[in-house]
């Protein structure tokens, strides 16, 4: 009796089904603003106080868009999960303090470079090793996970050397630094920017030195950018900069700095920065 | 600022977070509910054929031995390329999907639990088969079911702060801003988080249990 289907088993299951495929929506039609992917944890580029996105990159990219006559809106996303959704077109444009890298310029393609960073390693207050034994024999050293202090690290000392050190990888730069406050890693390689935040901010650390690596940093647009994003941000970029707008948002979030001159170092492994740079025509590298 | 102070001023977007677990929690476990439910009564009442049964095997089998926060990933980036879905309904789904894996089961033990003879007896007396299940089987079978669902409320409510990882800014995620906009007190902040889950928690374990007392047939409790 059992193989004799009873029917309203049928139509349960069809409403179930028919249930489970409602409720997805959709989010982005072509005049839609442009959807501008962040890591909010990440000051002082980018963050939320008070429910509100706050930070460097929040306030230029709000310039920018302003400047270029586009809307925008910002979706907040863990740091490893920005490059994926920005090359699967979740997101139009990456704006975090995101570091140009061979690597990354095969997935995604970049702006001019808008900054430029260094390297800090930072240890514990009271902590007296030095820029090299911070790094080396016996060392474990954080960094954030997917970031490219990792990369740094891995290329110059774990991959390429018999040094014994252990490298720890962090959701966020903040957990490193609290990590690192309760003695399970002895240092963290994090920009010089974050770093002075944390210095700043009365967080138990100091510098043990600099690596200098002349890093830039840049926006993000997907691969094949079929909405031309590109040359609009390379010209808010510019304009901003120009304006003077770039240097009062710096100065907002970390006082006494200078930023960097725009365009800056243009790495010659970016295919976006060979000339005639996107909305940019006068610049790139012959 | 202190801590103490920057939680009281942000406490809102925490119970705001909180919403967002709560609105995840209940769309995944209706989706979960009624999809379980009929994964249950197809195996069960279903056509024995084995096109019928061999995709519900392996749905189930897939969805219970994958990691969620790899099907995360799957729905919301995978999918991108044939429907632009949003990272809730990416969650809603993923989590959905999977929690209808553990329910048919949950269900399924709870009808296979009810005395065959009951459904024969039913039968002999003329009962169709469906009206067997719908009158005798299945209101025995619910009270069955609501301790283990009980369980399986409470672990859903724990995953959804995984829902962070595509981009939904759920209790979780809100903590960490709080965290990292003043750089640092991740225990405290932290603690009164999962002061939030706990209390969650309690309240819908509480509420079920009400439940199962109130639908519980004299003189039929353990």
């Amino acid at each position: 009796m059992n193989n004799k289907k009873p029917s309203w088993v049928t139509y349960f299951s069809l409403a179930a089904v028919g249930l489970a495929g409602t409720g997805i929506s959709s989010t982005a039609l072509a005049q839609d603003p442009y959807t501008v992917g962040i890591e909010a944890s990440f000051p002082p580029w980018a963050y939320v106080e008070s429910g509100e996105f706050k930070g460097i990159a929040i306030d230029a990219m709000s310039a920018i868009a302003e400047d270029q006559g586009f809307e925008i809106e910002f979706q907040d996303m863990p740091f490893p999960s920005l490059i994926p959704a920005l090359a699967a077109q979740k997101i139009d444009i990456l704006a975090t303090g995101l570091t140009v890298t061979e690597e990354r310029a095969e997935a995604i393609d970049f702006s001019i470079p808008w900054w430029e960073t260094n390297d800090v390693v930072l240890v514990p207050e009271d902590s007296d090793a030095n820029v090299f034994t911070a790094v080396c024999c016996g060392a474990s050293v954080g960094v954030q996970g997917g970031s490219s202090q990792q990369a740094w690290m891995e290329e110059n000392v774990i991959n390429n050397s018999d040094v014994d050190v252990s490298l720890s990888k962090y959701d966020s730069y903040v957990t490193a630094v609290d990590d690192m406050a309760i003695g399970r890693i002895s240092s963290v390689i994090v920009d010089d920017t974050s770093a002075q935040e944390y210095i700043n901010s009365g967080r138990p650390v100091k510098m043990a030195g600099k690596i200098y690596i002349r890093a830039p940093l840049a926006l993000a647009v997907t691969k094949d950018d079929s909405q031309e994003v590109l040359g609009k941000l390379n010209q808010g970029i510019m304009n901003i900069y120009d304006s003077g707008e770039w240097q009062e948002i710096v100065s907002s979030y970390i006082p006494g700095v200078v930023a960097p001159p725009i365009p800056g170092h243009m790495p010659g492994f970016v295919d976006t920065y060979d000339k005639p740079v996107s909305g940019l025509p006068e610049l790139g590298n012959e | 600022m202190d801590i103490y102070d920057v939680l009281i001023r942000d406490f809102p977007f925490l119970l705001k977070g909180l919403g967002v677990a709560i609105a995840l929690l209940f769309c995944l476990l209706v989706i979960g509910l009624f999809l379980g439910l009929a994964i249950c009564l197809i195996q069960l009442y279903g056509p024995r054929s084995r096109f019928v049964q061999w995709p519900l095997i392996v749905y189930e089998r897939i969805f219970r031995g994958i990691p969620i926060i790899i099907m995360l990933f799957i729905f919301f980036y995978g999918l991108s390329g044939v429907y632009d879905i949003s990272a809730f309904a990416a969650a809603v789904l993923a989590m959905g999907l999977r929690s209808a894996a553990y329910q048919s089961q949950i269900f399924r033990s709870a009808f296979q639990s009810v005395p065959e003879g009951q459904m024969l007896a039913a039968r002999a007396m003329g009962m169709s088969s469906s009206k067997a299940i719908a009158y005798i089987v299945l209101p025995q079978a619910i009270r069955h079911a609501i301790g283990p669902w009980t369980n399986e409320f409470s672990s859903q409510i724990k995953e959804t702060s995984l829902a962070y990882v595509i981009g939904v800014v759920e209790l979780t995620r809100q903590a960490h801003y709080i965290i990292t906009s003043t750089q640092g007190n991740v225990l405290i902040v932290f603690a009164v988080v999962a002061l939030l889950y706990f209390i969650l928690n309690r309240a819908g374990n509480s509420a079920l249990y009400a439940f199962e007392r109130k639908l519980s047939v004299p003189g039929f409790e353990k």
